[in-house]
């Protein structure tokens, strides 16, 4: 899986040394979090409930706002094409993208959510479950971003087709993955909500990096 | 009865929607005939 | 025959305006049939009254919503891997129907919720998904239009509803998955538990709406196939 190699290296040094955007993913996604308080009050019982699906929607649009970095300058400035043309498999190098695209994105939601729980009161094997619950589902919507990315290269609407397309896929995600964190908050396991993530994670994995590969093609032609 | 107005309100916005699905479907006939004449007339005046 | 003459738009005009009102008149007498046995052939319910005849809508558009969707997703696949023009076409026409049957089914669910339930609306899996495969619709129809070249947009819809079409076991299968407020399938391939008039008025509606779904895509695809080949000769001098 060379391709796989090069392209999350590529990727992810790009990023490295440009840490703005990954910065500014994290303060978004603490930023909008901290919103809720303000709007709602500070009832402590509130916030504890609404806590987990709180965090996971600013996750969501988190990781969405992060996703046209993933192709929008290498499509403008023609890399994409030459890593088309390259005799690596798309579904590879694709795969290392996403992948890079998780670790600056993602990854770092995640190990942020612990402190977001706290600010919403959340109880502390509820913490555990939602950092869980996210380090699963964060690359499923890094990788269902990605097609959706793919799909709408140069397209007229821009972020809000974008938005459009992406969020209703991402739906999935956010329920089961706020739905592990409220059951564990509620004293019930939550391994049914992480099984079912951890299937997605799988299936998505293994069939999204196809679909995101025949999106680049159809925006190449 | 109370449930008559649910009943109407049900069968009533079907209704509404789909003969606004046909009115829809007769505009955009026209809307196409006329874009095909319109680029018709601009290409026979080159 | 060659079996792929209609795949030629030219043809294909002529074959649905040919075919359409056919598929209308159906939808009419299926209608007429089905509302006659729901509202005089069956009988008053003895939980909820007469508010239960919002099933004779209610359901079949939900299965039409879901339908059409697959349908669309079969379009796409034919697009993506045969690249012809005319299957895009029938997709894009598909999809307006498909999102209406999908907000008449939201719509007659609220209906028949409040009085049954006490609400208009839950968040449970079945209504979700289902508001969710409605912004499907939406999205699908919203990418097809977003591009310059009206064939981008066909296939990069094409692969959006592909990828959608997960959705469509999870909306299926969700009243099983999950014992939620929404009422479990009644009817399966192994028999069904309802009075059998109102399975009836059922099917009849659905079969109705299935003629007039296809009826509602031939006529929309004539007028798609009317402003994609506007400069063909056949179209110009048909216009």
């Amino acid at each position: 899986m060379s391709g796989f190699g090069w392209a999350f290296a590529r990727d992810f040094t790009l990023a490295w040394r440009h840490p703005g955007e990954t910065l500014l993913t994290l303060a978004f996604f603490a930023l909008v979090a901290s919103l809720f308080p303000l709007g709602v009050g500070a009832d402590p019982q509130l916030l504890a409930r609404i806590g987990p699906g709180v965090i996971w929607v600013c996750a969501l649009l988190a990781a969405f706002l992060s996703l046209p970095v993933l192709f929008a300058s290498d499509y403008a400035d023609g890399t994409l094409e030459q890593m088309v043309l390259s005799p690596h498999a798309m579904a590879g190098w694709v795969s290392g993208k996403i992948a890079a695209h998780w670790m600056i994105s993602g990854l770092p939601l995640t190990l942020l959510s612990p402190l977001l729980a706290l600010q919403f009161g959340l109880p502390a094997d509820a913490i555990g479950v939602l950092m869980a619950a996210l380090l699963l589902g964060t690359p499923v919507l890094s990788l269902l971003g990605a097609a959706c990315a793919a799909l709408t290269l140069g397209a007229r609407g821009g972020g809000t087709l974008l938005a459009l397309v992406a969020l209703p896929l991402f739906v999935p995600v956010l329920v089961f993955g706020a739905g592990a964190a409220e059951a564990a908050a509620a004293g019930l396991s939550a391994a049914p909500h992480l099984s079912l993530l951890g299937a997605m994670l799988i299936v998505a994995a293994m069939g999204v990096p196809f679909a995101v590969a025949a999106a680049i093609r159809i925006a190449m032609d | 009865m109370d449930h008559q107005y649910y009943l109407w309100m049900s069968y009533g916005a079907t209704a509404v929607a789909l003969v606004a699905e046909l009115v829809a479907l007769r505009l955009g006939r026209s809307r196409a005939l006329r874009t095909v004449n319109e680029e018709r007339d601009l290409e026979a005046q080159d | 025959m060659n079996v792929f003459y209609f795949s030629s738009p030219s043809t294909f005009y002529r074959l649905a305006g040919a075919m359409a009102p056919w598929f209308f008149g159906l939808a009419v007498i299926l209608a007429v049939a089905g509302l006659y046995v729901g509202f005089v052939q069956a009988p008053t319910d003895a939980v909820q009254g007469e508010v239960y005849r919002v099933i004779f809508i209610h359901v079949p558009a939900a299965w039409m919503s879901m339908f059409i969707y697959f349908v669309m997703a079969c379009y796409g696949a034919v697009t993506l891997s045969f690249n012809t023009r005319l299957a895009a076409m029938m997709a894009r026409a598909l999809a307006p129907t498909g999102a209406m049957f999908t907000f008449v089914a939201l719509w007659t669910g609220a209906f028949w919720g409040r009085p049954t339930w006490g609400t208009y609306w839950v968040w449970d899996a079945r209504l979700t998904s289902e508001l969710v495969l409605l912004f499907l619709y939406i999205g699908f129809i919203a990418l097809a239009n977003a591009f310059e070249d009206p064939r981008r947009g066909d296939r990069a819809a094409a692969l959006l509803a592909l990828i959608g079409v997960v959705n469509l076991p999870i909306i299926y299968f969700s009243v099983q998955w999950w014992n939620t407020l929404h009422q479990g399938s009644s009817v399966s391939f192994k028999g069904t538990s309802m009075h059998v008039t109102m399975l009836w008025g059922m099917l009849l509606m659905a079969f109705s709406f299935w003629m007039y779904a296809i009826g509602a895509a031939l006529v929309r695809c004539r007028n798609i196939i009317l402003d994609r080949e506007r400069r063909t000769r056949w179209v110009r001098a048909m216009a």
